[in-house]
């Protein structure tokens, strides 16, 4: 039963202690080639598990995608480099045309403008 | 599916056209919406859908003449409908609602529709075990629990409402997976990584997959050849040096018709565990290869499915240094080769005016050879199987009623040799089945089975099923069902772990089909969308059974049931979640299984079955970090006192009414993991019994394994203590 109680307060620590993890961030908005609920669902999934990103949320009115980041572990300039590499653009840099092309057919950049 | 509410729609036109409101359903840009749900306000249960223009035709009702209409993604609207005239309503998008919806799914659900207790493991919920194949699938599942048969083999067998897992069909795909002597070892031969998603059916099943569904029904869906998923590479290491590769590749080709995938799997372990000093290992030496290859096509009017597969397994367990009974002839060993070859074909025509009808054809052959040795004692198994099941799917007038008809075939030869016992069988079971479903929309769907086998050895089986699925209130579903089913035992397949012993087996006569009815139902309450309760009571009885005796020392009886067998089994189970990323399942399970036994001694004694814990407690707890970078995922089961053998003094002639019971003590069993997730990698740690409780002397009489007391299957809880493992899986879609 010790070991138990050993083993749940180390998980409940672990789980604490990686969400008291707030250190300073940053947050940044990227212009981007999303369309629909499709192209925000897989920005978000894929992005969100990356390096020192804390939070993303994909705008589809505006066309942006904003990160919420730690800059001692992740650069504004590796962000757009791993969204171009999911397949969208991020301001100037153009999407990885390779990843572009595996994108679902509208998420593509030639699909009409849709909602979902 | 469009086609189907078509026909809904075309009966709901036809059956009453001068009573009926009709009408239009548009978005903004005055495009029809296909799909909308439109009935009359506060009557849910005169629902109907519109079709691929839009359009709709309800019914009348009394007193009241508000419709109203409702469609994901966009705003519920009503509107009066008095006069006798075409509406139109033009839905208003909900943009706002859209844009925060993050799709969140529990890892395991219950399958709403079905009229049988459906309970659907996904794959999400897989990961949570990640070793490594289906007997550890369910170690988050309050329903099912495993254990190994003995300290020896390292087989581990199933339990389903208190039931051994002889009585629950396996399937793949529906296509029966583990029966006859595959059981033995047949839940480490489907790897973890192959899975897709795991169904399990509780109560009687249904008619259509056979007999040997009594008391439940495990389904499990393979990795499908056209999903995104194109490669899945897996390792897995863990402290006793067990080794897993695994690696699924899967691709459409070209014109789209036609897709494989490739399912494969090696493991070994190669180490002398032995933590308890007792000169046994604690685990066998073994190694796996298993591949699977299949094909699909999948065209408007035809679906095929063929595919092969191979199993090579090599197991070595018994006294730590054994290697083979003429190498190391002083020492006890045990040995298992067994080798499968399968091949499969599913076939189904479509029938695209009529998407309600459908004929399939599933095809199954398979070649089973194990040899086994018991230290000095040899075990042959052989079992050539052939299957075939032709399905026809049909309605009638509508599709509130539809119904399925078809010819099942099944023959069995067994060839097997313990000792100098030998059993032959050449089973020829041709059989029909009828299956009628009403479903009156998603309130009552009531399902009435008919089977009859035709057995060539033991005569003919009507068994009738019936499953019943009721919409109490909005959130409170009932369910009842009720059958019988039948299947032929397979004495030292199941008793297996009960052979590396010094038991002298006893087969007291021909033993007979094992018949048994099943009753039973469950009750679901959905507090909300992620809060839910769940009660389930099941009974079952049988006309006949094979018992297994072990009460006394030094010997194994079989025989056949003479008196009553009966198992009350009960569940209750709480579900909360996802909320915030947490997860929360906690269930109760109590079980009562009671036998008689005692035929040896011309007796009837009622006894409680053995290494069975009368309760047993589950609590899953999980957390996962935003975009699940990381999951957390923490189970403890607490296994309650079971009866379990009794030392009595050697010797055949104790009378059971005599006899004494002992009780294994209560224990606590807790797994964790932690998994850190990147967009194609992820990346697992985890520890099993993490408590560290272990059997104290697993095998009796270790030290002398010739000897007449020597007995390593009197199993009731872990043989190994805790152990760590860790691995990766890397996809790309």
């Amino acid at each position: 039963m010790k070991k138990v109680i050993g083993v749940l307060t180390l998980v409940l620590a672990l789980t604490l202690g990686a969400s008291a993890q707030k250190h300073k961030t940053d947050e940044v908005s990227f212009a981007s080639s999303v369309k629909c609920g499709m192209c925000k669902k897989t920005v978000e999934s894929n992005l969100g598990k990356e390096k020192g990103v804390q939070a993303v949320n994909v705008d589809l009115k505006d066309h942006t995608i904003n990160v919420v980041y730690n800059p001692k572990k992740v650069s504004k300039d590796e962000l757009k480099d791993k969204i171009s590499k999911i397949g969208y653009d991020a301001d100037e840099v153009v999407a990885d045309q390779k990843a572009h092309d595996a994108l679902p057919g509208c998420c593509q950049k030639t699909a009409k403008a849709h909602k979902d | 599916m469009n086609r189907l509410i078509i026909a809904i729609f075309l009966f709901h036109s036809a059956a009453a056209l001068s009573q009926n409101v009709k009408g239009k359903v548009a978005d903004q840009t005055n495009s029809a919406i296909a799909g909308a749900t439109v009935s009359w306000a506060g009557k849910p249960q005169t629902a109907v859908m519109t079709d691929e223009n839009g359009m709709f035709s309800i019914a009348r009702i009394p007193a009241e003449e508000r419709l109203t209409f409702s469609f994901i993604g966009f705003k519920p609207d009503t509107l009066y409908a008095s006069g006798d005239r075409f509406y139109v309503l033009i839905m208003k998008e909900n943009t706002t609602d859209l844009q925060e919806v993050v799709v969140k799914s529990a890892g395991t659900a219950l399958d709403k529709m079905s009229p049988i207790h459906t309970q659907i493991i996904s794959s999400k919920e897989l990961l949570k075990a990640a070793c490594c194949n289906l007997s550890e699938s369910f170690e988050t599942n309050a329903s099912i629990s495993v254990g190994n048969t003995d300290a020896v083999t390292g087989s581990r067998q199933i339990q389903l409402l208190g039931m051994s897992g002889s009585y629950v069909q396996t399937t793949t795909e529906n296509i029966p997976a583990i029966r006859g002597l595959g059981q033995t070892f047949g839940m480490n031969y489907i790897p973890g990584t192959w899975i897709q998603s795991i169904d399990i059916g509780k109560g009687v099943g249904s008619v259509v997959t056979g007999a040997e569904n009594m008391v439940g029904q495990v389904n499990v869906e393979l990795k499908k050849p056209d999903l995104p998923e194109k490669l899945l590479l897996n390792m897995y290491f863990n402290t006793f040096g067990r080794a897993e590769a695994n690696l699924n590749i899967a691709r459409k080709l070209k014109n789209q018709k036609w897709s494989y995938a490739l399912l494969s799997h090696g493991s070994l372990l190669k180490s002398e565990i032995d933590q308890n000093d007792d000169g046994f290992r604690d685990l066998p030496k073994y190694q796996q290869i298993n591949l699977l290859n299949r094909w699909k096509y999948s065209g408007e009017r035809l679906m095929a499915q063929v595919g092969g597969r191979f199993l090579s397994e090599d197991r070595a367990g018994g006294q730590t240094g054994f290697k083979s009974n003429t190498s190391t002839p002083g020492l006890y060993g045990f040995q298992n080769n067994t080798k499968r070859y399968e091949l499969f074909s599913k076939t189904a025509l479509l029938f695209p005016e009529a998407p309600y009808r459908g004929l399939g054809l599933i095809l199954n052959g398979t070649l089973h050879d194990s040899e086994s040795w018991f230290g000095k004692t040899p075990y042959f198994g052989k079992q050539n199987t052939l299957y075939g099941n032709l399905i026809y799917q049909d309605i009638f007038g509508n599709t509130n009623h539809t119904y399925k008809t078809g010819l099942s075939f099944l023959n069995d030869v067994f060839d097997e040799q313990y000792g100098s016992i030998f059993l032959d069988r050449n089973e020829v079971v041709p059989g029909l089945f009828f299956e009628y479903n009403y479903k009156n929309t998603d309130k009552t769907s009531i399902l009435l089975g008919l089977r009859n086998d035709f057995h060539n050895l033991y005569g003919n089986f009507f068994l009738p099923r019936v499953h019943i699925m009721q919409k109490l209130a909005a959130n409170h579903t009932l369910r009842l069902s009720a059958g019988r089913g039948y299947r032929v035992p397979n004495p030292f397949a199941e008793g297996y772990g009960m052979l590396v012993s010094s038991r002298s087996v006893r087969i007291l006569e021909d033993l007979r089909p094992e018949v048994s009815w099943t009753f039973g139902g469950s009750y679901v309450i959905d507090f909300l969308p992620n809060l839910s309760l769940s009660g389930e009571f099941y009974h079952t009885r049988f006309e006949n059974q094979m018992i297994s005796d072990m009460e006394h020392d030094g010997y194994l009886y079989f025989y056949n049931l003479e008196g009553k067998s009966r198992t009350n089994s009960a569940l209750l189970e709480l579900t909360y979640g996802p909320v915030n990323g947490w997860e929360f399942k906690a269930g109760y399970r109590y079980v009562n299984n009671k036998q008689t036994v005692g035929k040896p001694m011309g007796e009837k004694v009622l006894m409680d079955k053995m290494f069975l814990p009368q309760d047993r407690l589950l609590l899953n707890i999980g957390y996962s970090f935003p975009y699940d970078k990381w999951k957390l995922d923490g189970t403890l089961h607490v296994n309650g006192r079971q009866r379990i053998p009794v030392s009595h003094p050697i010797g055949d002639d104790m009378s059971y009414a005599e006899m004494t019971s002992q009780y294994a003590p209560t224990y606590i069993n807790l797994n964790g993991q932690i998994s850190r997730n990147y967009p194609k990698l992820e990346v697992y740690v985890g520890g099993e019994n993490l408590t560290g409780f272990k059997m104290k002397n697993p095998v009796i009489s270790a030290s002398q394994p010739f000897g007449p007391e020597f007995d390593a299957g009197r199993i009731w809880g872990p043989v190994t203590g805790a152990t760590v493992y860790t691995g990766f899986r890397y996809k790309i879609k």
